[in-house]
């Protein structure tokens, strides 16, 4: 043992956190275990949870000791080995498989007007449901589904496939329980999505567009890595753009001042989709296991530690942000985790704030008079892997 | 070793000897050195990493690539059009021994 590894106290473990709990609402439980160490075992995970901002960066920037791939990991069995649970350099040649397609560059030149004219669609249809509609249901999700389906270039599917092999395969990698029906779902949309791929690859050969499917068929990679990614991104690509845009109205509307501040000033969108993602991560962790024993942040971990790296208690670290469990578009900017960091840095950033704070967001606000929660129906707020709104009910004026 | 420099806007200055390969973004971000944030561990993905090359150090830098240009056009601060340069791209012993650069006010 290194002498750093003896100064180092052992982890400590947080036998009072209950699954229950954390998906209900696991800010009170990370301030509390933030407040005690960085890092603690907690048996109903049955992980060690990282919550501390400075441990979180430490593991997202060292591959070497936190590796992304992770043994018996479910997201393997779920979705295939896609790029998110490879170190580099393997994880680096899926990630270059990816092209400039979700660069902005191309977002610019082909993906806005696309996500343009699907928020019109949905726009069209929330309006057609009427005041009193489910903002998430009606809106936020097809919208995200849609864009994402265009963006892989699923010509074959539609976005109610979309939504069902996100679902179900995100069900798959959380089935800690070993639910056999969770594993029959997931299976099935994992046949359905390798289906759909062995379709649509000759097709756009003969007509290639801007798509990332479409970038495949030119690139050295095995078929077996496309099928793995391209899962992984309807996963990682669909219910987080729904979820942004879902807590920033939600947060816009429970904040009234903030809100007159942003409709007196549009341009204060992207800021609100910053502060959003902060304040509510819609990935809340994600896996690394250490290759060796280490220590962090003064803590011990042996080799073999599965962690839970909790950006959404990094987000709401008193040390980096001030006041952090409040939404505040006002506060000193500083760089959150929501997006992760490190070599797996959201692929899809770009496209998540083209769509959400570029397009839906302010025309959303600027469509709908008067936008408000509806006062017989709360809004609903859960989870903790995954986050985000799962009722939203709004109200607005006729113009 | 090359000898990398980022001065500060309040006049601090952070001097790093730097190994042959590392870039400008990973010694910052390995050492602390603030201003720097490099996000996207160095992929020409964020543009958080952004700085300004002092003039002289200009010459014998490697040639903004398309990806590098694509983020210098999404910087948080404005562009220099000569001494914008993503510190991810730039690695040490690669068309300098020595260099000194100017951190933006803001990275996000
Ligand atoms: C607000 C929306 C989004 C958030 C908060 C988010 C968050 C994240 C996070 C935290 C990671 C890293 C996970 C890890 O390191 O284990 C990640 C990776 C990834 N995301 Fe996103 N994401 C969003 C939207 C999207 C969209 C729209 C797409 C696709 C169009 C996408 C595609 C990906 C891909 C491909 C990766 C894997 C990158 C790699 O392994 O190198 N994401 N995302
Ligand atoms: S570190 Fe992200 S662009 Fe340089």
């Amino acid at each position: 043992m290194t002498a750093e590894a003896i100064a180092a106290r052992p982890v400590p473990t947080a036998d009072w956190v209950t699954i229950e709990d954390l998906y209900r609402n696991p800010f009170p439980i990370y301030r509390k275990m933030r407040s005690e160490a960085p890092v603690h075992w907690v048996p109903a995970v049955n992980r060690y949870m990282v919550t501390s901002y400075e441990a979180c960066h430490t593991v997202e920037n060292d591959q070497e000791i936190f590796s992304a791939d992770e043994t018996n990991s479910l997201m393997k069995r779920a979705m295939g080995h896609s790029m998110l649970r490879k170190d580099d350099p393997e994880h680096d040649v899926d990630r270059k498989s990816y092209g400039s397609v979700l660069r902005p560059k191309a977002i610019k030149e082909h993906w806005n007007a696309i996500f343009q004219a699907n928020h019109e669609k949905y726009l069209a249809g929330l309006k057609a449901a009427g005041p009193g509609a489910d903002l998430i249901w009606e809106y936020a999700a097809p919208y995200a589904a849609e864009n994402l389906r265009l963006v892989m270039g699923f010509h074959n599917a539609t976005q109610e496939d979309m939504q069902r092999w996100s679902q179900t395969m995100i069900n798959g990698t959380g089935n800690y329980a070993d639910d056999p029906d969770v594993w029959a779902a997931s299976e099935k949309s994992y046949n359905e999505v390798d289906d759909a791929i062995d379709e649509i690859l000759p097709y756009l050969r003969k007509n290639p567009d801007s798509s990332l499917l479409s970038g495949m068929t030119s690139m050295p990679i095995p078929l077996e890595a496309i099928r793995a990614n391209m899962k992984m991104t309807i996963g990682g690509g669909l219910n987080e753009p729904r979820d942004v845009l879902g807590v920033a109205v939600w947060a816009l509307l429970s904040h009234p001042d903030q809100l007159a501040q942003v409709l007196a000033d549009p341009a204060l969108y992207p800021t609100v989709f910053e502060e959003s993602v902060r304040w509510v991560a819609p990935i809340g962790m994600y896996p690394r296991e250490t290759t060796r024993d280490t220590v962090l942040e003064g803590v011990q971990l042996p080799k073999g530690a599965r962690l839970g790296v909790v950006v959404g208690a990094a987000n709401r670290d008193p040390e980096v942000f001030e006041d952090p469990e409040s939404f505040n578009i006002n506060r000193p900017k500083k760089p959150h985790l929501a997006f992760g960091g490190g070599n797996h840095y959201c692929a899809g950033a770009w496209v998540a704030k083209a769509s959400v704070s570029g397009i839906a967001l302010p025309q959303l606000f600027a469509e709908l008079p008067n936008l408000r929660l509806d006062p017989e129906r709360p809004a609903v707020d859960a989870g903790w892997v995954f986050r985000g709104m799962t009722a939203l009910p709004v109200r607005w004026d006729a113009k | 070793m090359a000898k990398v420099s980022f001065h500060h806007n309040d006049g601090n200055v952070d001097v790093l000897e730097v190994d042959p390969g590392t870039s400008l973004m990973r010694a910052a971000v390995t050492n602390g050195v603030a201003g720097i944030v490099g996000e996207c561990g160095g992929q020409a993905m964020c543009a958080t990493c952004h700085v300004y090359v002092r003039p002289e150090y200009l010459d014998g830098l490697p040639e903004i690539s398309e990806d590098e240009e694509e983020m210098l056009e999404c910087t948080a601060d404005p562009r220099d059009e000569d001494r914008s340069r993503l510190g991810c791209q730039i690695k040490a012993g690669e068309g300098f021994d020595e260099i000194e650069v100017d951190v933006p006010a803001s990275q996000i």
